[in-house]
This record gives C-alpha cells, structure tokens and sequence, in this order.
C-alpha cells in the first residue's frame, strides 16, 4: 500500500487517567524549579520570619520565664498577645515572599510555550484549556505554599500546642481565616504570574510585569490617595485590598475611613476576573497559519 | 565617538518606538495625568463651593470631641453632604462642611464626635510636599526604576532573546563601543521620557494655583525646583541604566539584581545612615530641593525606625552618581570584550 493512503488516524491506544494527566506538568516543573538557586535561596531566606515569630510565641508563652515581666505592664502583655494583629503581620511579611517568588518562577510557565508555539502541542492531547490553566496553577501553588500556608500553619499549630485547647478552641476563626487568606492571595499572584507570563513572551519581561503589578499598583494608589486627598485610591493595589480581606477574616480593625472589606472583595473579584480574561484571551488554542 | 553616535541612533528608535515603551510612558506620564486630573478637580471645587452656604469657622471650631450628632447639626445647621456607614458593630458618621476656605468633616462614632478633619480647597504649600512625595517616593524608586528595567535590558538581553546580538558582533566595531553606543541610546530616549515626564507634572502641578501663589513662586524657586526635579530624573536613569545595562550582559536572567536592588532601595529608610549612601536613591533624593514628607499615617515604629540620612551635598550627590555609572559601565564593557554569544541557553 502507498504511504500517501495511511492518512490520519485517530490514537486509540490507552490514555492516561484524567489526574495522571493533570499532575504531569507539576510533576515535571516542580523539581526543575527547586533546582534553580535563586529560587532556594528565596525560600531559605523566606523561613527566616516564621522561624522568628516561632521565637516570639515560644516567648510569650513562656513568659514567666522572662525577667521583671512576671505581672508585667499592660502594654507588655498586650505585645505579647498572638491575636489577629499578629497572624495579620505574620502574612504581610510572607505575602512578599511569594511575589518575589512567583516573579521568579511564575514567567518560565506559559511564556516558552508561546514564545516556541507549544500550545498547538499541548491541545493536540487529551488537555483541555481549564486543565492546561489549572496545571500552571498548581505548580504556583505548590511553590507559594511553601512560603505562606505551609509556615502559617506551622506558626498556628505552634502556638495552639503550646497555648493549649482552650486557645485553641476560641481562636479556631484565626487558623481559618489565615488559610482562606493565603488561599485567596496564592490564587491572586498566580493568576498575575501566568498572565504576565502569557502577556509577555519573553520570561524576563514578564518576571518585571509581576514585580511591576504588585509594587506600581500599591504606589500609584498612595499617590492617588495624596494627589486627591482621597482613600478610595488604595482599591488600586492589590497588596492593600488583599490586606483589608485578611483583616476582615483575622478580626483586625482596619481604619475607619479606608475602602472596608466589602469594597476591597469586590475590588479583588474584578481584577481575578480582569486577570482571567486577558489569560484566556491570549491562551486560545488555535494555530493561525499565513 | 562617531561609532558611538551611529550605534545609538540605530538604538534609540527602538527604545522610543517599540510597543513594550508602551509601559514606559504611562509609568513616566502617570504624574503627569493625576495632577491635571488634580487640576480639574480643584477648579470644579472652587465654582462648586462658591454657590453653597459657609458654615462660620468658629462654629465648627467649637464642637469638642464626644458631642452628639444632634448637638453638632443643631449647632452647625444641615451640612452639605451626610453620609452613615457601619462596621465591625460601630456606626460611622460624616457630617461635610464648608466654613468659606476650608472643606470641613466632622467623624461620628457611635453618635459621638471622634475627630474634626479639615482640608483647604487647594494649599499651594500643600501640593509642592505632595509632589516631593510623589516625585520621590514614586517616580525615582518606581517609575524611573521599572522604566529603565524595561528601557536598558532590553539593549542587550532583547538581542540575545531575538537572536540578533551576533549581527553587532559581526561589525568592525568593538565591544566597549557597541556597550557605550547602546547605552547612549537608552539614557537619550530614558532621559528625554522620564525628564520629560517629571517636567510635564511639575508644570501640571503650577497650572492650577492661583495666580496669587503661584507668581511669587515662579519669580523666586519655580526655575530651580524644576530644574533639580529634571536633574534627579535624568541621573536616575543614569544609574539605574548602568546597573541594568550591566545586569542584562551579565546575566541570563536580569531580574534577580532587579528585585535585590529594588528591595535595597525598599528598605533604604530604614538601614543605618552609612548604609543609605549605599544606594542610587539616596543621591537622588539628595538632589530633590524639597524634602519627601513622611507619611503621618505609618506606626509609630515605622516612624521610628524611618529615619533618613543627613543629605549629602549636591557636589558629592552628583560625583557619587556619575562615578557609579562609571564604575558599573566600566565593568560592563569588561564583560563584553569577553561575552561569548549562546542563543541556546535563552
């Protein structure tokens, strides 16, 4: 039979479970990202504040250990607490963390698939674009747990040990709140970074677009708020909104005059979806051949 | 020097045309936009409160903290705009005034007068310090930070993604040339984006003051605040440029000094004074004729620990500057004698 006859044919060998298919690009990216130095480097230097508010719950559990602070000043006693203020500190300083990291790590996952015209590969398989985006997802997730979930818990679990059932009982709502926070702010900053990482097609560029986003956005809202005398300015940036909803969720008071929690959630939902749009747009599994 | 110039007017369309400058001119005409939008905002403000009813000063001034709503708008009559929210169980109130020059808000909790905020319709003095606050806090360690970013590393790690680095290799010209050529371009087309920008606002921030402010200052500082505003800007791209020229020779992936040197210049205000002087910021700010507010806003410890370093002298901000970009352009034609080209690895 002449080759020219074969024509196509559809594979009908066996396909790999839909979850196998899923874990296949985690699987393969995770460890190519923990090999990159900088990368390490981040996360060790990322464990240095957990590991000094682990200090400081060891300490304020231990208080009577402490000298002259045995019925010490209400001030001191107040420093001491772990409460909401705390958890909400606690995620402001890992939240750079993970936007360092995710300008590190986030560009290399969709830009060379654009930049080389991988798509059409991808979607020749069994992969659909939800997959695709949630694969990418997961490999972020994975990375920026390390420096929020995994040490928040961590922190949690510390001082629930070490304060006893009681505390454990009565500020369970923090340990939530401190997840649904991080949980919201990882699904934030990787959306940034894949659609920076699909916007741009060079990785160094997008690597600045994600740096630019978080730290352009919350100084154009300063300044908003000083040129206009304003605060609804602060709905601009992203760090500062995500901010209010932690507050909202740890029970901290923010201040009175600012854009609340409910304005600061729907700010967040805007730009997830702004974020959504622009990454389908650009991610359109089609080849346009000229 | 003539290599040079035919190498930077190759470059510098690029660095002024290309669709990622885009990025680069909205980071530069972004002050430029708020005070122009400032300036409709206030002549609005001035024909809108022109036809509303003054509440006296002294009517307002005599309401002291803890007295009851009622007893504030049985006082000062029915205000201009009232407005009630609540959150985390405490009712807020806002009772807006205008007492003839100044907009007046009196803030309720629960019912009972918290604080008096009072802000003048527009205050001359008050908009130069926001315009040092913007200038310094955004537009050096931002805007022309990121601007440069995008403006200087694209000279060369732009080539070596494009695939296009070898075609200047391959021309009889050498590699300290090709460095200064392109750099040139970039500090051209970033000096004249971003001085022009820092010129554009201050001149937008100027537009909208009354003539009766603005005269004596345009006859005494105007020339010379705008000229250090200018100045600053250009030696920012300056230094930034070099740094990110340099990095983009260097190395694969730029971004890792980019995010060393903007956490540095981040935390600049609160390192010890020696080292502040670390870091391109601290020249620039030396340089900037109006010191940057600090915000009144921050925690006490912030404040505390945010103490800026005595400015240097305009004479030893500029050397330091000029003598950095030396140093860092220096090395990086160093570097490009020896840059060997390897498109695979990119």
């Amino acid at each position: 039979m002449a080759v020219f006859k074969h024509g196509y044919q559809r594979y009908d060998g066996p396909l790999t479970g839909p979850v196998t298919r899923f874990l296949a690009v985690p699987r393969y990216a995770w460890p190519k990202l923990l090999a990159e130095r900088f990368v390490l480097v981040l996360l060790l230097v990322s464990l240095f504040w957990p590991l000094l508010c682990a200090i400081f719950i060891y300490l304020s559990n231990h208080a009577s250990l402490l000298p002259n602070l045995n019925g010490g000043g209400e001030a001191i006693q107040k420093l001491l607490r772990i409460d909401g203020n705390f958890f909400a500190t606690f995620m402001n300083i890992q939240s750079t963390f993970a936007i360092l990291l995710a300008a590190i790590a986030g560009p290399g996952l969709i830009a060379p698939d654009l930049a080389n015209n991988a798509l059409p590969l991808y979607f020749s398989r069994p992969v659909s674009l939800g997959q695709y985006i949630g694969a990418r997802l997961l490999v972020l997730f994975g990375l920026l747990s390390l420096v929020t979930l995994l040490p928040g818990l961590f922190v949690f679990g510390l001082q629930a040990s070490l304060a006893g059932s009681a505390w454990l009982a009565a500020n369970w709502p923090l340990g939530q709140g401190m997840v649904t926070g991080f949980l919201l702010y990882i699904l934030l900053v990787s959306l940034v970074a894949l659609t920076c990482s699909a916007y741009v097609k060079w990785r160094v560029v997008a690597g600045a677009l994600v740096l630019g986003f978080f730290f352009v956005l919350a100084g154009a809202a300063q300044i908003v708020n000083q040129v206009f005398h304003v605060e609804w300015g602060s709905l601009l940036s992203p760090g500062y909104t995500v901010y209010t909803l932690w507050c909202a969720l740890l029970g901290v008071e923010t201040a009175a005059d600012a854009p609340g929690a409910g304005e600061c959630l729907a700010a967040v939902l805007v730009l997830l979806g702004a974020l959504l749009a622009v990454l389908l747009r650009r991610l359109r599994p089609v080849e346009v051949v000229a | 020097m003539n290599q040079i110039a035919i190498i930077a007017r190759l470059e510098i369309r690029r660095a002024f045309f290309s669709r990622r400058a885009l990025w680069v001119y909205l980071l530069a005409l972004f002050p430029a936009a708020l005070f122009l939008g400032r300036g409709v905002s206030v002549n609005y403000d001035r024909r809108e409160y022109a036809a509303k009813p003054a509440t006296p000063a002294v009517v307002l001034d005599r309401l002291p903290v803890g007295t009851t709503d009622a007893a504030a708008l049985a006082a000062a009559g029915p205000p201009l705009r009232d407005h009630t929210w609540k959150r985390a169980q405490t009712t807020h109130r806002s009772l807006h005034y205008f007492d003839g020059s100044n907009r007046v808000w009196l803030q309720f909790e629960n019912g009972a007068l918290k604080n008096t905020r009072r802000l003048p319709l527009n205050s001359f003095d008050q908009d130069l310090r926001v315009y040092a606050g913007v200038f310094q806090y955004f537009y050096l360690r931002l805007a022309v930070f990121f601007g440069c970013l995008g403006i200087f590393i694209n000279l060369f790690r732009g080539e070596m993604i494009d695939k296009s680095l070898h075609y200047w290799f391959l021309a009889p010209v050498r590699r300290e040339i090709l460095v200064l050529g392109k750099y040139c371009a970039g500090l051209i087309a970033a000096a004249a984006i971003f001085g022009g920008g820092a010129l554009l606002s201050f001149g937008a921030l100027l537009s909208y003051q009354t003539a009766a402010d603005v005269e004596p200052y345009l006859r005494m500082d105007a020339l010379a605040h705008g000229f250090w505003y200018v100045l600053a800007a250009v030696l920012g791209c300056a230094g930034y440029g070099s740094v990110f020229l340099a990095a983009g020779l260097v190395l694969r992936n730029p971004i890792i000094p980019a995010i060393v040197m903007l956490l540095w210049e981040s935390i600049n205000g609160f390192l010890p004074e020696l080292l502040q002087k670390l870091s391109v910021l601290h020249y620039l700010q030396s340089l900037c004729p109006v010191p940057a507010p600090i915000d009144p806003s921050a925690p006490p410890l912030a404040r505390m620990i945010l103490s800026p370093a005595a400015p240097s002298s305009v004479w030893a901000a500029l050397l330091g500057l000029v003598a950095l970009t030396a140093l860092v352009l220096w090395a990086a034609t160093r570097t490009a004698r020896r840059l060997e080209i390897n498109y695979g690895t990119e």
